[in-house]
């Protein structure tokens, strides 16, 4: 395509009538609606042009002789119209417009002129040879232009060279034209309150408002009325207050609040004296002990000199120093008054009665049973108080006179014994021990003669339901020499039975079979029916004991770190203790029944109250060692903790039936008295049914009775 | 204050010396105080032999120095002192050791024979030379007290209280060494721990260690034998009140009972009503309690280290006289002296035997250490005998002097 072509069409017809942007941007090419034919205006110009030749009025004020000087004058920036000077050749004129000449070198034209004919470059162009030449040799060459647009060499008139040169030295181009002749302004440069117009004044200038006779009758109405009142003179005089009115001037508390005056100098002293008594002079060595210490060590700040009249007293050298320090202090001084609340700390320890204030409680070892030759897992006391049973790894169950010592009875049972538990109803004389995977109930036939019989008589008066229903364990009645040891009902578990024990009422037994794969950990037995039911269909972890509620028909189940309560009526969760602890090891419910505690393997005894929360009402942690057992006394306000370091712990546990008063626990006694056996000490307590005496028995082989 | 004037006197005219104030050391012991005594006598009486003496400063014996000793009692050193002196109760020799089969859980010893009752279920009849004479077999359980009821002339009765829950009456000849079983008493619904016998020796108290069913007060029970027969004899009277096991019983005079038990309490009962006239409350359980005609008074052995002396005639009840406190473990048994108002010996489990008078209560006459095992019952006799028992299934038996100064017996 031929540069400019769409900017550029040859024919009038063809221009657009907007103006278009050339190519480089820097020319806008104007067609003036009326008139059609290209103007150019530099961009850089666009304002001064357009103000100065509005489209279509430009092309009229430029003569159409000259329009290659118009362009040549308009891009050297003179804004200023003028008029060209009449050309003697012919009106040659390009209408390619400010563009590149370049774009024609390869073209045998150099443009179009008005009539939309070719401009054809001349035939030679000149060298520099000819230029030189040109130069050395034409006279005129001086006035002589070089148009690019024609390629041709235009020879300025005189007038043309004239006005060049009055443009050179910045002169108007129109000789005829006096800038300095005098003008009359025809409006004055003053501010007139009422301007001189020649404009012929509106009718509605003599003609008197109605609307503004209706707005000032309007306000006559109104002041007379005496709604509108006159303005108030403004008051010149300026408005003060006083800050400091309402405050006692005197008062410099009344500024502070806690206003803590400056430390007050020491007074001088004789040691400042300059004749000080002997005394207050420092030694030889007191003085080398003074200059070794340390400025803030220093007991006086300064060393006592003596000197014989107030005359030889040196100017003090360090005075700029000290009032520095002096005025420092008052600066540093902390302003500021701590509020210290004096607490005495001993307030803060809550008020513990005395341990001899609680008493009875057992105090000294008063019996030790011996007989056993292995460890004493479990113990436990009639409901009558007069005897004791106990159980041992050496695979024997032993029966104990309590206020004699005395062994009445030692069974042998096929495996070490985990647990022992005396029936607690005083009418049934039973006792449960299990070993390996066997319950055993059995007759120690101790005791009331007619209990003993009657027990019998209630083991023997099983009648079989008819129909046989499938049970987790096997219940068998003993016969023959078993039966005359003791042995009465036999029950046979799936796996290892670890705890055995009572229903307060004592006919329900519960055995805790630890599992952690299984559902079936917890039986509970009912020994007039010979029934045994599983009460938990879930496995919710390790069971580590269980115990009955002593009034309620709640049952408790301790697994390694949780307590849970379980309604045996309603046959759901009721509670869930958190003990914090690791590992649970025992548990005891307080007869009241809303009292809890659990001994843990990590040394731990935690107390719960049911009623308030089921995290623990407080951790006791009086044991170095893994708590083995824990027990109530039934009617004293006591419980007991045994553990792997050998020693009882017996606390006062006052629980009161004011609801609002929370338990009283204080640590009354710490019994000792067993040997540490194979790391193990204490295995178990209990606490006699009646008297403030615990018993305890441990890894030695033996049952010890504190009194 | 090194000197102190002081002024001895004695009942026994037969050690009695002028009655004039000597200047004594004041740190002098009994030792240095006994030499006085007896140079004094030597010249009055040339062929005065040596002889050990005690003092009693107003009633209490001095253990110590005479200056602490006072200044414990809180006696004026300024005045001049009454030093009583008596002979010196000397220490009882151990004169018989009876072997048993079992842990021996009884004593009762007149002046001809020893019966003593065990843990292998019998009852056993010794000689005084220690001999066995008689084995009472006829117990299923434990025989847990025995006591005399009577003897005429050859023909004793005896009883035998039993964990079987019964009391059996024996009648023993001794010239022919028959026994024979006359009555079975039965009544008791726990074991029977003691049973005593009234002055007259016609009715036997048995009390038991209760085994309680549902009603919580317990019942003691007191058996009264009169001359009919019969094999089986149930109670004439039952003594209820004591809410637990009742340990000790014992007849004051014929109209009166007092019986000790675990509840804490001791309570007199009438005799003749069944109702209890005084109750005597303790802080422990009563192991066993003694009765001094004598001096009147009761004395109990409880399961701490004290023996406590008590008057069961004070209006006040629960007053405690006297606590003598030396032993380190429960005092199972308490027996006054027949003889002496203040003598008494106890047994405790500590092993030990002590022997009190009631004039020094710090520190025990005597601690007889011959059992190696928890001392279960102690006695005395007219006879100059002391006896022991316990669970080492020994009966020691220990001669001992009464001194002739002691007006009471």
């Amino acid at each position: 395509a031929r540069p400019g072509s769409v900017l550029h069409p040859p024919g009038p017809v063809l221009h657009p009538p907007g103006p278009v942007l050339h190519p480089p941007g820097q020319a806008l090419l104007c067609t003036p609606p009326t008139r059609p034919g290209p103007a150019l205006y530099s961009t850089h110009q666009a304002r001064p042009c357009s103000v100065l030749h509005p489209p279509g009025q430009a092309l009229l004020c430029t003569p159409p002789t000259r329009p290659d000087l118009v362009l040549h004058l308009y891009s050297t920036h003179q804004a200023r119209p003028c008029t060209p000077p009449a050309l003697p050749s012919q009106d040659i004129r390009n209408t390619v417009g400010n563009i590149p000449m370049e774009w024609y070198q390869d073209y045998p034209h150099i443009g179009y002129n008005l009539d939309g004919k070719k401009i054809f470059k001349p035939i030679r162009n000149k060298d520099e040879l000819d230029e030189f030449l040109d130069k050395m040799e034409n006279p005129d060459y001086w006035r002589t232009v070089h148009d690019k647009t024609t390629a041709s060499d235009i020879r300025l008139s005189d007038e043309q060279v004239d006005l060049v040169h009055r443009l050179q030295k910045g002169q108007f181009g129109d000789v005829n034209f006096n800038e300095y002749e005098p003008s009359v302004d025809f409006f004055t440069n003053e501010v007139m309150i009422h301007p001189v117009t020649n404009r012929p004044q509106d009718k509605r200038s003599f003609i008197p408002s109605l609307i503004e006779k209706e707005k000032v009758s309007k306000l006559v109405h109104a002041i007379k009325m005496g709604w509108i009142k006159p303005r108030k003179p403004k008051e010149t005089t300026p408005q003060y207050y006083d800050l400091w009115a309402k405050e006692d001037p005197n008062a410099i508390l009344g500024r502070h609040k806690m206003h803590v005056p400056a430390p007050k100098m020491r007074l001088p002293g004789h040691e400042e004296s300059y004749n000080p008594p002997p005394e207050y002079l420092l030694t030889e060595e007191e003085r080398m002990a003074w200059e070794q210490q340390d400025a803030e060590d220093r007991k006086l700040p300064f060393l006592p000199q003596k000197h014989s009249c107030l005359r030889a007293v040196p100017a003090f050298s360090r005075f700029i120093h000290e009032r520095f320090e002096r005025c420092l202090d008052l600066y540093l001084c902390p302003r500021q008054r701590k509020m210290r609340v004096n607490v005495n700390p001993e307030d803060l320890i809550p008020k513990l009665p005395k341990p001899k204030d609680l008493q009875p409680f057992p105090t000294t070892m008063s019996l030790v049973y011996i007989g056993h030759s292995s460890l004493v897992r479990s113990i436990s006391a009639s409901p009558t108080g007069q005897w004791l049973v106990s159980g041992s790894d050496d695979c024997t169950v032993r029966f104990w006179e309590v206020n004699t010592g005395r062994c009445m009875k030692t069974l042998e049972v096929g495996g070490a014994v985990k647990s022992v538990a005396w029936n607690p109803n005083p009418a049934v004389c039973l006792v449960a021990v299990c070993f390996e995977s066997t319950v055993l109930l059995l007759n120690p036939g101790l005791g009331d003669r007619l209990v003993v019989s009657s027990t019998d008589q209630l083991i023997t008066s099983y009648e079989p339901p008819e129909e046989d229903k499938e049970q987790a364990v096997t219940w068998a009645l003993s016969e023959g020499p078993e039966h005359d040891n003791g042995h009465r009902l036999t029950l046979t578990h799936p796996k290892a039975v670890k705890q055995v024990v009572w229903h307060g009422k004592g006919d329900y037994l519960a055995s805790v079979m630890p599992d952690n794969s299984s559902n079936l950990q917890v039986l509970i037995h009912q020994v007039s029916k010979r029934r045994t039911q599983n009460p938990f269909r879930k496995n919710k972890g390790l069971v580590q004991c269980v115990s009955f509620h002593p009034l309620r028909p709640y049952f408790f189940v301790a697994t390694q770190r949780y307590v849970r309560v379980y309604n045996l009526i309603k046959q759901e969760l009721t509670k869930k203790l958190m003990t914090n602890c690791k590992w649970i090891s025992s548990m005891a419910i307080h007869p009241g029944g809303d009292n809890l505690i659990c001994g843990s393997y990590d040394c731990r005894l935690a107390w719960f109250d049911l009623d308030l929360s089921t995290k623990p009402y407080k951790m006791l942690r009086h044991h170095k060692k893994a708590l083995r057992g824990v027990a109530y006394h039934k009617h004293y306000p006591l419980f007991a903790s045994g553990a792997d370091d050998g020693s009882v712990i017996i606390c006062h546990g006052m629980v009161y039936n004011d609801l609002l008063q929370n338990p009283l626990i204080v640590p009354v006694k710490v019994l000792k008295g067993h040997q540490i056996t194979h790391d193990l000490g204490v295995l178990d307590v209990t606490f006699h049914p009646t008297q403030p005496w615990v018993f305890s028995s441990g890894a030695d082989a033996t049952i010890r009775l504190f009194t | 204050m090194s000197q102190l004037q002081t002024r001895f006197f004695t009942d026994n005219k037969k050690y009695s010396v002028d009655d004039v104030p000597f200047s004594i050391p004041a740190a002098s012991e009994v030792q240095e105080l006994s030499n006085v005594i007896n140079k004094l006598l030597e010249a009055k009486n040339g062929s005065h032999s040596q002889i050990e003496f005690d003092f009693l400063v107003r009633g209490q014996f001095l253990r110590t120095s005479l200056s602490n000793h006072m200044e414990a009692e809180g006696i004026s050193t300024e005045d001049v002192v009454e030093i009583e002196y008596v002979e010196r109760f000397t220490a009882p020799q151990p004169e018989e050791c009876m072997m048993h089969d079992d842990w021996i859980s009884s004593v009762e010893a007149d002046s001809e024979w020893i019966l003593t009752g065990s843990y292998d279920k019998t009852a056993r009849i010794w000689s005084l030379e220690g001999k066995a004479v008689m084995t009472v077999a006829g117990h299923t359980d434990v025989v847990k007290d025995v006591a005399w009821v009577r003897r005429d002339g050859l023909t004793s009765l005896l009883l035998t209280a039993s964990l079987d829950q019964t009391i059996l009456l024996w009648e023993w000849n001794s010239e022919r060494n028959k026994l024979k079983a006359r009555h079975c008493c039965r009544g008791h619904a726990g074991s029977v721990d003691t049973i005593a016998t009234d002055p007259t020796r016609t009715k036997v108290t048995g009390e038991e260690e209760e085994v309680v069913v549902e009603e919580p007060p317990s019942r003691p029970r007191k058996k009264q034998k009169t001359e009919q027969l019969g094999l089986t004899r149930t109670p004439l009277m039952t003594l209820s009140g004591h809410n637990e096991a009742v340990s000790s019983v014992l007849w004051l005079d014929s109209e009166e009972i007092c019986s000790a038990s675990w509840d804490h309490t001791i309570r007199l009962w009438d005799a003749e009503t069944g109702s209890v006239k005084t109750t005597l409350t303790g802080s422990k359980v009563f192991n066993h309690i003694s009765y001094s005609p004598l001096c009147r008074r009761l004395a109990s052995g409880s399961t701490d280290r004290h023996v406590r002396l008590w008057d069961p005639r004070s209006k006040d009840g629960s007053l405690v006289l006297l606590s003598l406190t030396s032993h380190s473990g429960w005092v199972t048994a308490v027996k006054w002296a027949p003889s002496h108002e203040h003598q008494l010996v106890s047994g405790s489990l500590d092993n030990l035997v002590k022997l009190w008078d009631t004039r020094s209560c710090k520190t025990p006459l005597y601690d007889v250490s011959a059992h190696e095992d928890k001392v279960l019952c102690v006695d005395w006799t007219d006879s100059r005998l002391m006896l022991s028992g316990g669970a080492d299934n020994k009966l020691y038996t220990y001669r001992y002097t009464a001194c002739e100064t002691d007006a009471g017996a």
